[in-house]
């Protein structure tokens, strides 16, 4: 009879009935996954214990790696080892020249406005490299689980505007990936901050990571999370800190542009970043750079140096700690707690000044790296409703206010920045010529007076309204943004109750058919994935029972075996050699495993029953019976 | 999830009595528990309808709650009550003295740039501003509670001038921080 299963306190009492869901923190350096197992979240290690996946991806011709081997790859195979691809992620071709740095990458012409990377494997766009992290971080969540995934929650910046968002949840769907939700960075922070340390009161958290930065002001109040109002630039991180120091290095150097391949300005960054991180525990650091064959230069970056190439960009993001706070309404004295989250608050001269500036000692203690993982995976557990009397809510808001082209090229705003979502607005347009059956809508991001300074998200085409005379119909737009941020619009012509039809043409997104075609050949390849992994397995298990059956015939071989019957085994054991080492498909190696089973399968018998005879001499019928029955 | 809500006015949403002051910690402790009760985030397992649903009513809730939190917005929101719509004014006829007042300010914010201290002039613009808000606050209280509604209308007119002079200040005063930096 089977025992009584009590549970734990406080454990699922029913635990095959949970639902594994995980929280990705998809970041531009580093990419974590974690979940909730036993009421506590924790991020997920691989199999080596390291709980940080690079985020890097390396494509050769069979295959795709990602993470550490990947990155120790960026300087040998610049072209095909994509890093930081965070920072291209909904952005536009002619966004890759404001990005303020030298791209190694062969961009492919395409005919949409969504960049291309030249690879060996095929031109890959930031969507599909996003995608494949995703899926080693899915996988690792899979196995450590040991169960599939209802879904995940992946953090974006605050700061991250509807074609960066569109873009990663498109990463998610061709990485297979249910999106439970999209979830700004320094909300998952604060929601780790805020169970762990059972805090109530308005707190700023100031998320730095290696590409991005957001300022969140958030109030917490028994389990609801209210972000008041959230700033940032989502093309500021710590990656910006390496580009200053290595054109410092370039300028000490005398390295001019053009004596850089792209391997060797990889380097360049690679040593700039190692300067950097040596000096939050040194004074100065010692950097050698080999020029050429002969030369070498040695030089040293100080502490003061540094600050002065650093400082312009703090001073960034304190600027956008001012709106924010501005646009919260909230003194800096009513703040309880500034939380520093990301890798590059670890930067000493960072904590200095946003601790100047809140004018109050920053909170350093959380891992600056995890938070925002950990914070995912409790957001995750509970819309999986594995936390169904919980009282925690999340309220957000939109970060940047979301307009119309307007007459002239000037921008109308109709959802204004740090709006709380999930919101809609409805906005009235009227026909200005006669017969007018359609209509052209831009709809633009941004602060911006002009149209041409916001970011342009998407055109939209308004059709088949009856034609009248100009003026006589009404128009109503509705821009409904939803909890993840995304906005999607929906016409009316309300003199005629007819429906008009949107047409949504995204700037700088990939269309619904690309993602397709995309999805589709992830399939296929995900096939050749599984066909490899099989035939590796197979192989594997072959070796296996050659070994043991090397080992067995070795022990009792001569004594159960004629010399007929050995050499029938012996003859199979050779075919699944051969076949081990020849074979292209994993059925093959399938089959020359079941002829060295089948042939040896009288063999196994008698081994067995001597074995029996063996071990049961000297002892009585009885103590079996026993064992048997329990 | 009950669709009472799309029925209810703003006032009516949040529990609170239709009038120009409001309690504002009522207000955000109401809409703490609608949100709990409504936000998608508590439909995550439901169907398609359920969500969308969910979306509309959180979207319907952050307007109300919006709306209702700016004195001004409130304000406008009373007299659409009424009947009077005040979101797309086009009469400009308005009593001289506040016109010429604003055009005073209009000139002294383009001229900002040239002062010893830009920074405080502009806060002591600001401050100016909300208190010449909070009088016309006043005044349309009094207008609004003795139902003479064009007189309160006019108020609202004025303080959308104030509110348009107090972004353009807010404006210029980030512009001035971003360029100090």
């Amino acid at each position: 009879m089977a025992l009584l299963q009590i549970a734990e306190p406080g454990q699922s009492g029913k635990p095959h009935e949970r639902k594994f869901a995980v929280g990705i923190d998809l970041g531009t350096t580093n990419s974590l996954v974690a979940t909730v197992r036993s009421g506590k979240s924790d991020t997920l290690p691989d199999e080596n214990g390291e709980h940080l996946l690079p985020s890097a991806v390396r494509y050769t011709p069979t295959e795709t790696i990602v993470g550490k081997a990947a990155r120790e790859a960026a300087v040998e195979d610049p072209h095909n080892t994509i890093i930081s691809v965070k920072r291209l992620m909904g952005r536009g071709v002619e966004d890759l020249k404001l990005l303020g740095e030298q791209l190694p990458y062969e961009f492919v012409e395409s005919e949409t406005s969504v960049p291309r990377i030249k690879t060996v494997a095929g031109d890959k766009s930031a969507v599909e490299v996003s995608a494949d992290i995703l899926k080693a971080l899915k996988k690792r969540g899979e196995e450590t689980l040991g169960d599939e995934l209802v879904g995940a929650v992946i953090t974006v910046p605050a700061y991250f505007d509807d074609a960066q968002r569109q873009a990663t949840k498109d990463a998610a769907r061709l990485a297979d990936l249910n999106v439970l939700r999209l979830l700004n960075e320094p909300t998952a922070a604060a929601v780790a901050y805020g169970l762990d340390s059972g805090q109530e009161g308005v707190v700023a958290i100031y998320d730095l990571g290696g590409g991005t930065f957001d300022i969140s002001i958030l109030r917490l109040n028994k389990g609801v999370f209210e972000v008041m109002a959230t700033g940032g630039d989502s093309a500021l991180g710590g990656d910006d800190f390496d580009h200053a120091i290595a054109e410092w290095i370039m300028q000490q150097a005398k390295i001019s542009n053009d004596q850089l391949d792209a391997s060797r300005s990889r380097l360049l960054l690679q040593k700039a970043c190692e300067a950097k991180e040596a000096l939050a525990d040194a004074e100065s650091v010692d950097i050698t750079i080999d020029l050429d064959e002969q030369q070498t230069w040695y030089g040293s970056l100080n502490r003061d140096t540094l600050n002065e190439l650093i400082d312009p960009l703090i001073g960034k993001t304190l600027l956008s700690c001012r709106r924010a706070l501005r646009d919260a309404e909230v003194d800096k004295d009513e703040i309880i707690d500034v939380v520093m989250v990301g890798g590059s608050t670890r930067s000493l001269r960072v904590r200095e000044k946003v601790g100047e500036f809140f004018e109050c000692e920053p909170l350093v203690s959380i891992d600056p790296d995890k938070v925002v993982a950990i914070g995912a995976a409790i957001q995750a557990n509970a819309l999986a409703g594995n936390d169904p009397d919980g009282e925690m809510l999340l309220l957000d808001v939109i970060p940047l206010s979301l307009g119309i082209e307007t007459m002239g090229g000037l921008t109308e705003k109709i959802i204004h920045r740090n709006t709380p979502i999930p919101v809609s607005r409805a906005q009235e347009f009227t026909t200005y010529k006669d017969g007018q059956t359609a209509m052209a809508v831009h709809v633009v991001q941004g602060e911006r007076e002009l149209v041409d300074d916001n970011r342009s998200l998407a055109r939209f085409e308004l059709r088949g309204f009856p034609p009248k005379v100009a003026g006589a119909l009404r128009i109503r737009v509705t821009f409904q943004v939803d909890a993840d941020g995304l906005l999607s619009v929906s016409a009316m012509e309300e003199t005629s109750g007819v429906e008009a039809s949107v047409e949504v043409k995204p700037s700088y997104g990939l269309s619904d058919g690309e993602i397709e075609s995309m999805l589709k050949a992830s399939m296929e390849h995900a096939r050749d994935d599984i066909e490899a992994r099989s035939l590796r397995e197979q192989q594997v298990e072959a070796a296996r029972v050659i070994e043991a059956l090397d080992s067995a015939l070795a022990e009792d071989g001569d004594a159960l075996l004629s010399d007929e019957e050995k050499q029938v085994i012996l003859a199979a054991r050779d075919a699944l050699v051969q076949s081990k080492d020849m074979a292209t498909t994993s059925q093959q190696v399938k089959d020359a495993i079941a002829a060295v089973e089948k042939a040896s399968a009288a063999y196994v018998a008698k081994r067995m029953n001597s074995s029996v005879q063996s071990t049961m001499a000297g002892h009585k019928v009885e103590e079996f019976k026993t064992e048997s029955e329990d | 999830m009950s669709d009472d809500l799309f029925a209810q006015n703003y006032f009516e949403i949040f529990g609170l009595p239709v009038s120009v002051d409001i309690d504002v910690a009522a207000m955000s402790a109401s809409y703490h528990e609608l949100q709990k009760k409504y936000h998608p985030d508590r439909f995550a397992n439901g169907d398609e309808q359920q969500s969308r649903l969910a979306m509309q009513a959180t979207s319907l809730i952050n307007s109300a709650f919006e709306t209702l939190k700016s004195p001004l917005s409130r304000a406008q929101y009373l007299l659409k009550l009424k009947g009077v719509d005040t979101s797309t004014e086009t009469d400009t006829t308005m009593d001289g003295a506040f016109l010429m007042e604003q055009m005073e300010l209009r000139e002294s914010l383009e001229n900002v740039r040239q002062q010893a201290d830009p920074l405080s002039t502009l806060d002591k613009m600001a401050s100016d501003l909300k208190k010449q808000m909070k009088q016309l606050m006043n005044q349309f209280q009094q207008s609004y509670e003795n139902n003479e509604l064009e007189a309160a209308r006019e108020s609202i007119r004025k303080m959308q001038f104030i509110l348009k002079a107090q972004n353009e200040v807010k404006q210029i005063s980030e512009q001035l921080e971003d360029e100090m930096l």
